[in-house]
């Protein structure tokens, strides 16, 4: 007889498999960072290691940390809970407690082959960036007297300090990249006959659009990129005490908060569209409205006359008709509304788009933007690639580091004679919104934002508005992710019984039965939990991340290890949660042992401390043992109870070997008004009693 | 479902005194979602025995752990095979018939019961299970509301309800519903209460030998002698 079911050892190999999906933080994200994992780190308080999550997936977090537009927020489904996690705030934390500015970054020449990069904005830099890593020598070419692009000339300062871009540009001149400043291409051919074998042109998009009005070349009005080009290149231009800024972009939004900080006593945008359908990041424009900046709704300008060294700009007010082709309502002039005022000057920010020279000889497309093959960056010309806003007009900065990644990538490629590769896309996303009766149970926690300058100190000077996090905040904020795609999922479906224990203690109502009778979880629902890992009698269900599965039983065995390699006695054991309490060190004096013997194992919720691990703990030698949870604060439901369950079960077996029961213990700390800390001496105080008297019972009966 | 539940480990440590090598055998179905001896259960044993072993200071066991899907099919029992070589007896955490299944495959085997078989019954909720059928063999639940007095009243009786109920609880435990009461109930919802009418003459327990044996199939070869 041959029956023996060779698919179920194979089934057992699959437990070294991590299937977890990709959440929708990261799909979001121009770079694809592992959101969700660095998140989940700086919760725990690991904040180097959360760094450095960071940094494999980012080229530069500090600038990230400060002016990503965070497409991952938008994503984040804790929206549809409250509100979603504050992602570029906690990098932010990370890069600033991580020790960032420490890092090194190293690379070694490996190939002849130069490449040069024709512009130092983020696409240019992150391009240098991985094509050094790669082992190339790269040459930044850079028209102006300093390297940033867009970074330095575009962005005011108090949205991103100019340290955090020297830093970058230091580490990367560290690497051995070389950049040379003033210096205007003005001709490929002559960088290829100067021995570069690939160019890379970033240049941006510069040139401010037109607003097409009469009037419109009158002294006293100016764009907005050269605006913030020349107070950002330390320039004072004198402006007048009232202003206006015609458009509603970043870019609009930045002149006038740069004009506030100059000194000007009244700033006001005037903007076609109302304020939905702003393009500027709402929270730049609140900010600029918490600055007394003043915006005009639904007004557009028509004609500018210059009297007496004024501007008098005549406006239409507008109202919104049909959608466009961007989906916004198309403004349409009111008849007979125009008005005028007066203003000094008159910034227009309404557009921007890339000047190529025509000798580059690269084809242009729509907005003079330059044309290239998406998946590879390259032109019509061979060896010429090109990124950035240059090719996709005015767009983010972690776009650009994007593009300017996949251009190194491609660039090797090129260089390497490599076929690229079509993009593989077998990672399984997560997509889905919560469901009602899960959204329901999921705790409600509060975004907590970061800190922002006072009013006061704001529109003094160019110091950066938004303030760091603290240690606290930061870890209350990222105990909120949902932690999508990382649940559970039955992945032994030969073993599951249908006894639909999952189905009964979840708590979020995510596992389901189908009209066959079979039972599902959802990956897009599960909240990971763990609590039906350990409460399933099959062992059919794991955590989808192999991590998760393994860490408990990885960090008992670390404990025990030099639990052994230590003198003190009695040795106690102690489960604890790493997020909240323990993650902000409210509790760190029990850490590794520096009460005499305790020795804490770290957990990612205590739900997931199965009744195996507290025998195994008695096995290996521990004289009591504790499970320690964050109790209120949990951001999870039910965890407490589960956890109580289990200690019930396993001190029903203990009596009978010999030990006390209450030599296990489960605390929820920071319930009461007690010192988490000295409940926790008490228990260890019950444990070096109850060592004692078993040692004198020992004594008597020999 | 077959329920049982696990013996303590008391009892399993005397039982498994004389041997050296335990193979803990779980078994993937009712004893699995009876929270008796499913894989997670034969884990925690294994657990605890390891843990009693170590704290006794005089360990002599060496355990291993398997579960099969079912104990009670010579099919899946072949799967032990390669599992036995090296052990010396086998706690079957499986209900009284996987322990006698492995008994009868394997002649030379010591085989333990892990569990107490207690009853064929039903999930209340998580984690309480409750009795309802005796298989008796001779099912009478047309006439009863589908309740079943044999298994439901402490006394079993088939014309009830005794002297005793009282309130609708059952003499013999007050938290426990009179089977009878719930039988009138539900046939008076039901529009059937003649049925309660029927007189049911006492069982000739001597016209059901056991061990019982079912046949569904007609022409093969009836097997060898049952038990």
């Amino acid at each position: 007889m041959n029956v023996v079911n060779k698919g179920y050892q194979e089934n057992r190999l699959e437990r070294s498999i991590d299937h977890s999906l990709v959440p929708p933080c990261q799909s979001a994200c121009p770079l694809h960072m592992d959101i969700r994992e660095y998140v989940s780190l700086v919760s725990q308080g690991k904040i180097m290691e959360a760094l450095q999550v960071i940094r494999t997936g980012n080229p530069f977090p500090s600038i990230c940390a400060y002016v990503c537009t965070h497409p991952c927020e938008d994503d984040c489904r804790r929206s549809q809970v409250d509100k979603p996690i504050a992602i570029r705030a906690l990098k932010r934390f990370a890069v600033e407690f991580g020790g960032d500015r420490m890092i090194e970054a190293e690379a070694e020449t490996k190939y002849s082959e130069k490449v040069a990069i024709v512009g130092s904005g983020p696409a240019g830099l992150a391009c240098a960036y991985y094509l050094k890593k790669l082992g190339y020598p790269v040459t930044i070419l850079e028209a102006h007297t300093e390297v940033g692009g867009m970074l330095r000339i575009g962005i005011p300062q108090y949205r991103l300090p100019r340290e955090v871009i020297d830093t970058e540009v230091h580490r990367l001149t560290r690497m051995g990249v070389e950049i040379r400043t003033n210096t205007r291409v003005v001709s490929l051919d002559l960088l290829f006959e100067l021995g570069y074998k690939a160019i890379f042109i970033t240049i941006g998009a510069h040139q401010s659009l037109r607003m097409g009005i009469e009037g419109e070349e009158s002294p006293g009005v100016i764009d907005g990129a050269t605006f913030l080009r020349e107070v950002n290149l330390g320039l004072k231009p004198s402006l007048g005490r009232r202003i206006a800024v015609v458009g509603g972009g970043n870019v609009a939004i930045d002149a006038a908060r740069t004009v506030a900080r100059l000194g000007s006593k009244k700033v006001s945008i005037l903007y076609r569209r109302s304020r939905v359908e702003m393009p500027a990041d709402p929270r730049e424009v609140e900010q600029a409205l918490e600055e007394g900046i003043d915006i005009r709704y639904l007004a557009s300008p028509t004609h500018i006359k210059r009297e007496n060294r004024k501007l008098n700009v005549t406006c239409v007010k507008m109202e919104l008709g049909e959608p466009d082709e961007s989906g916004r309502q198309r403004p349409v002039p009111i008849k007979d509304s125009e008005f005028t005022e007066v203003f000094d000057t008159l910034i227009s920010a309404i557009g921007q788009a890339p000047q190529t020279p025509s000798n580059f000889g690269v084809r242009l497309g729509r907005g003079s933007t330059i044309q290239v093959d998406p998946s590879t960056l390259t032109t019509n010309k061979a060896g010429v690639f090109a990124g950035g806003d240059a090719v996709t007009g005015p767009a983010t900065v972690t776009e650009a580091l994007a593009a300017g990644r996949l251009a190194a990538f491609r660039i090797n490629d090129y260089l390497q004679h490599n076929y690229p590769l079509p993009v593989k896309e077998d990672e399984e996303k997560l997509s889905g919104d919560l469901l009602p009766a899960t959204i329901e149970m999921i705790r409600k926690i509060e975004r907590v934002e970061p800190p922002n300058l006072t009013l006061e100190a704001r529109t003094q000077d160019f110091d950066t508005v938004e303030l760091v996090y603290g240690w606290e905040e930061a870890i209350n904020e990222a105990r909120r992710c949902l932690r999508c795609g990382v649940g559970v999922e039955i992945l032994f479906q030969d073993k599951c019984a249908s006894c639909l224990t999952c189905l009964r203690v979840c708590p979020y109502h995510v596992p389901y039965l189908d009209a066959s009778g079979t039972v599902h979880i959802p990956a897009d629902q599960c909240q990971a939990c763990g609590i039906c890992v350990d409460e399933c009698p099959a062992k059919a269900i794991v955590l989808r991340k192999s991590f998760d599965r393994h860490h408990v039983t990885e960090e008992l065995g670390y404990a025990i290890k030099s639990a052994g390699e230590s003198k003190n006695k009695p040795l106690i054991v102690g489960f604890c949660c790493q997020y909240g309490l323990f993650g902000t060190g409210s509790l760190a004096r029990l850490w590794k042992g520096a009460k005499a013997g305790v020795w804490i194992v770290p957990v990612l919720c205590v739900a997931k401390v199965e009744a195996t691990h507290m025998l195994s703990a008695f096995e290996t030698g521990a004289e009591g043992v504790f499970i320690a949870g964050c109790g209120e604060q949990c951001a999870r439901e039910n965890t407490a109870h589960w956890v109580q369950q289990r200690v019930e079960k396993v001190r029903k077996v203990l009596a009978p070997i010999g030990l006390e029961p209450e030599r296990l213990q489960a605390f929820a700390l920071g319930t009461t008004a007690d010192d988490p800390a000295e409940e926790l001496d008490g228990f260890v105080d019950k444990i070096g009693a109850l060592c004692l008297a078993s040692a004198l019972k020992q004594e008597v009966k020999s | 479902m077959i329920v049982a539940e696990q013996k303590p480990l008391e009892e399993i440590r005397r039982m498994i005194t004389p041997y050296g090598r335990v193979l803990i055998l779980g078994c993937g179905t009712c004893m699995t979602v009876c929270d008796a001896g499913g894989e997670h259960e034969v884990s925690f044993l294994h657990n605890a025995l390891k843990l009693a072993e170590a704290r006794s200071g005089n360990g002599t066991h060496v355990f291993s752990e398997y579960t099969l899907k079912r104990q009670c099919d010579p099919e899946f029992l072949e799967l032990l095979t390669d599992k036995i070589t090296d052990v010396d007896v086998v706690l079957s955490l499986g209900c009284g018939i996987g322990v006698q299944a492995i008994a009868e495959r394997f002649q030379e085997l010591p085989v333990l019961p892990g569990v107490n078989t207690s009853f064929m019954g039903m999930t209340k909720e998580s984690g309480i299970w409750d009795e309802r059928c005796a298989a008796c063999g001779d099912c009478r639940l047309e006439d009863t509301a589908g309740i079943c007095p044999i298994t439901r009243c402490t006394k079993g009786i088939l014309n009830g309800p005794c002297a005793g109920t009282k309130n609708g609880k059952c003499e013999a435990n007050k938290d426990m519903d009179c089977a009878w009461v719930l039988i009138y109930q539900r046939l008076e919802r039901l529009h059937q209460l003649e049925k309660i009418r029927r007189y049911y003459p006492p069982r000739n327990y001597r016209a059901i030998p056991r061990p019982k044996r079912i046949m569904s199939k007609t022409g093969i070869n009836s097997g060898e002698e049952n038990g």
